[in-house]
């Protein structure tokens, strides 16, 4: 900050801090809000604090919904999709990019074209398919369908088309197998790409909610997104557990983001850069 | 390799049978041969991925395109083709019409605030501004939440009854407005919300985009005189092209199929007023009697046609705009 401090230079920094703000305030007074008593949370005039403070709405919301099962189900879906996909992904980039076959270019352009269908397009009949696999309803209709991911195959493809060429060479010479080559020579290099797709596959379908709101009936087998939604859909939560179990929804994303917050970003922009 | 080595013992004329099984072990060993070279490896490296692509995306769009013939509803019972009468049920239906044009209005007003809200954070956050690190993780905070913990949080605050930010336009002498529950207010209050939560999205993008743009273009620029708003306007924007399409060509996407944030705040009301298209379908095919999926993909298939020709178009738009860095 050499620079001299102009009119104009304070002016966008106050606007800066204030959209900070903005975007900051709702999820302090979620969080806040989180502590309160039923009545305070219902009362007019509404206040941004309260008189007192309460535990109980994070001790009630476990019995009001099956938030474990949500829980549970959401890391199941989320997390598989993101280390199947990622490794799924990174198999068939690497391929792509380093490999000359027949095909090659063709199978490629039939990739990219999966990237531009929509999957609001295509749900109807996805829905149809996994109840004809008879999967509905199941882990597996969950994960399937999004275990491999045309814009991961997309990065992972221009990750390795980036890497120094005949990497691959003297290990060819001196024998090694192709997927020895790809496990022990390309996997390590490209271990930060591989978390920045899985942490992008991870926030996507961990906070999904028109896929698995189809492809779950049951109660018990709802995400946190699905889940949470539908009960405040038909009204049969009170204020306060809402809240908490928004919160909760929320919390692992955000305690990840606050560690690996380079991860969450670079996947976006890489994605961005490349497209 | 045991069965290569395998091979020539086996081979003996007069032993037909065994022949036959030679012949097998031939092709076997041609076949791990070919898969253990890299070009027979390739294949094995891409099939898991491309064949879930074309069970779970190809193969369901290729099906969109069919079931719109067709009469069928959710039990799957009873198929019959129904020719172009979902197409034709479309075009008169009142509510599909109405939905379609409450996608438009909140495409067309969501996509440039998100984008130039966006923009302008960008263009603050790369320069010296103090916290620039600090608050560019703030304003993306949001896109790492889910719309269903948003559309709660935003619906509570603005809940005409007991929402505190309701309680703040009193304080200040405006009136008190139903926001999500007033039909006139009810899609300007979604839109602000989705532009609340994703512009730093689309700032994160174009930061990425204005970081790959020399730096020396700025000097020589500098040195010319040219001030900060005009080297904007000559330097950056022209140059921020490709981040720029690719973001206004997503959320474009994004915008032309939203959901979630109807779903969970306004589930398409005031009569009918956030209605969207997807939710619309999402209706017909899974809430409202009789479950007429071939009408959901009817209109799934109209909305791919309006999806591609946009995105189309404003590809070609963007490619005549953009200018090479070099």
């Amino acid at each position: 900050m050499a620079e001299k401090w102009t009119l104009g230079k304070a002016a966008s920094l106050a606007g800066v801090l204030l959209l900070a703000a903005v975007v900051l305030h709702p999820f302090l007074w979620l969080f806040v809000s989180t502590f309160k008593f039923e009545q305070e949370l219902l009362k007019y005039p509404p206040a941004f604090f309260a008189g007192e403070y309460t535990f109980s709405q994070y001790v009630k919301v476990w019995d009001r919904i099956p938030l474990l099962d949500f829980f549970v189900n959401t890391v199941v879906f989320a997390a598989s999709v993101a280390v199947i996909s990622v490794f799924l992904d990174s198999m068939a980039g690497y391929a792509f990019a380093r490999i000359r076959f027949k095909g090659n270019r063709f199978l490629f352009a039939l990739v990219l074209m999966t990237l531009m269908v929509p999957y609001q397009v295509m749900m109807i009949p996805l829905f149809v398919e996994v109840y004809k696999f008879g999967l509905l309803d199941t882990y597996w209709g969950l994960i399937l369908p999004r275990a491999a991911s045309a814009l991961g195959i997309f990065l992972m493809r221009s990750f390795f088309v980036s890497l120094p060429k005949d990497l691959e060479e003297s290990a060819r010479v001196d024998g090694l197998g192709e997927f020895r080559i790809y496990r022990s020579i390309m996997l390590p290099l490209c271990k930060s790409a591989m978390v920045t797709l899985g942490i992008f596959h991870l926030m996507n379908n961990w906070n999904d909610l028109l896929y698995p709101l189809m492809m779950t009936s049951s109660t018990e087998m709802r995400t946190l997104s699905a889940g949470i939604a539908m009960f405040v859909g038909q009204r049969s939560i009170e204020y306060g557990a809402t809240l908490a179990a928004s919160t909760l929804s929320l919390l692992p994303l955000l305690i990840a983001y606050a560690f690996a917050q380079r991860y969450f970003v670079q996947g976006v922009a890489t994605s961005g850069l490349k497209g | 390799m045991p069965i290569a080595r395998a091979h020539p013992v086996f081979i003996r004329p007069r032993a037909i049978g065994r022949q036959i099984r030679s012949e097998g072990v031939l092709i076997m060993t041609k076949v791990v041969r070919f898969f253990k070279k890299p070009e027979g490896a390739a294949y094995l490296f891409i099939f898991p991925a491309l064949a879930i692509l074309l069970v779970f995306t190809v193969v369901p769009l290729a099906a969109t395109l069919v079931f719109s013939l067709l009469n069928m509803d959710i039990f799957l019972q009873g198929f019959s083709f129904a020719g172009l009468d979902k197409f034709r049920k479309l075009l008169g239906d009142e509510r599909f019409w109405n939905a379609l044009k409450n996608t438009v209005y909140f495409t067309v007003l969501q996509v440039p605030l998100q984008i130039g809200l966006a923009l302008a954070a960008a263009a603050f956050l790369t320069r010296s501004t103090p916290f620039r690190k600090m608050l560019r993780s703030v304003y993306f905070l949001p896109y790492v939440c889910s719309l269903t913990a948003i559309g709660i949080m935003w619906s509570f605050l603005l809940d005409p009854q007991t929402g505190l930010y309701m309680h703040y336009l009193e304080r200040i002498g405006l009136p008190r407005l139903a926001f999500l529950r007033d039909p006139d207010l009810a899609m300007p209050t979604v839109i602000a919300m989705t532009v609340w939560r994703n512009f730093g999205y689309s700032m994160v993008i174009l930061i990425a985009g204005m970081q790959s743009i020399p730096q020396t273009y700025y000097e020589a620029a500098q040195m010319d005189g040219a001030g900060k708003v005009r080297q904007f306007f000559s330097i950056t924007l022209p140059l921020l092209v490709p981040a720029l399409s690719f973001c206004v060509i997503t959320a474009t996407i994004a915008a032309l199929q939203v959901f979630d944030q109807i779903f969970v705040t306004t589930q398409g009301g005031p009569v009918h007023a956030t209605e969207s298209v997807v939710f619309y379908i999402y209706l017909t095919g899974f809430r409202l009697v009789p479950f007429d999926l071939g009408y959901a993909s009817a209109m799934s298939v109209f909305l791919f046609l309006v999806i591609m020709a946009v995105t189309l178009a404003m590809n070609r738009y963007f490619l005549n705009r953009e200018v090479s860095g070099n």
